[in-house]
């Protein structure tokens, strides 16, 4: 088992997917109910096609559109195909609109100092 | 207005006239836009349909913000297109309300159509979907 693990980890260290692929791929429903249940466990396709009223086919795509995104990432054992969740590009796109939150509010204090030093 | 608007608020103890100008004045801008910044470049065209740009240097590093004035009404309302690296070089939009309050300015600003809200515009709450799923995950 271990050593799957350890293949699995040499041969997926591409590039962090784009934001933008992110954002596509958490705009489906479906994709964010995956993503749910795979915050539980790790999961084989199979087992997702149990869970959702659609094709194996339908899962499939789905699962691929997740893996470019990066927010999962997929290991053959034997003849499945796992699926594992991966949080941190979910994380950064969470922390997005927590970051301009924070640039606006820095600048909207040097506004205040400004004001304040023209004052007569 | 989506509840995933970015709106940060302040009292200001100053009339609505001179908060509102500071926002429309260069040498302003360079100090308290730009605070921060080793040096900063800042243009602009203070008309509806002008543009303007600000440029920080930090460092080393350069970043451009670029934008275009929608809405200049004196002194209740700014509204300007945003776009900048920060904001995956699309245009997002920013609206800035002044109201008088308590002897000075009450002011709001809403920061709209940033690049999470454009990939599921229809979907409200988009940004609460992402923290619960954040969330979940610890």
């Amino acid at each position: 088992m271990i050593f799957y693990q350890l293949v699995e980890y040499k041969l997926t260290t591409p590039p962090p997917p784009p934001l933008d692929a992110v954002y596509g791929a958490l705009a489906d429903p479906t994709r964010r109910a995956i993503l749910a249940a795979l915050t539980r466990r790790e999961a084989t396709v199979g087992h997702l096609v149990e869970r959702f009223p659609i094709s194996f086919n339908a899962v499939s795509k789905h699962v691929k559109v997740l893996e470019r995104a990066g927010l999962v990432h997929r290991s053959v054992r034997g003849r499945e195909h796992w699926v594992r969740l991966n949080p941190r590009p979910l994380r950064e796109a969470a922390i997005w609109l927590e970051r301009y939150r924070e640039f606006w509010s820095g600048r909207l204090d040097a506004l205040g100092t400004y004001l304040a030093g023209r004052r007569p | 207005m989506s509840s995933d608007d970015v709106v940060v608020r302040r009292h200001l103890p100053h009339p609505p006239e001179a908060v509102f100008d500071a926002w429309l004045d260069a040498k302003g801008l360079a100090e308290w836009m730009c605070a921060g910044a080793g040096h900063a470049t800042v243009e602009l065209d203070a008309r509806v349909g002008g543009k303007f740009r600000f440029v920080m240097h930090h460092g080393g590093r350069a970043t451009e913000h670029l934008g275009e004035y929608l809405v200049i009404d004196r002194p209740g309302r700014l509204v300007f297109t945003w776009r900048s690296i920060n904001t995956d070089d699309r245009p997002s939009e920013v609206t800035v309300d002044f109201t008088p309050a308590h002897g000075g300015t009450d002011l709001v600003l809403t920061h709209r159509r940033l690049p999470p809200q454009q990939r599921a515009a229809h979907q409200q709450g988009w940004v609460e979907i992402l923290r619960k799923l954040a969330g979940i995950l610890g």
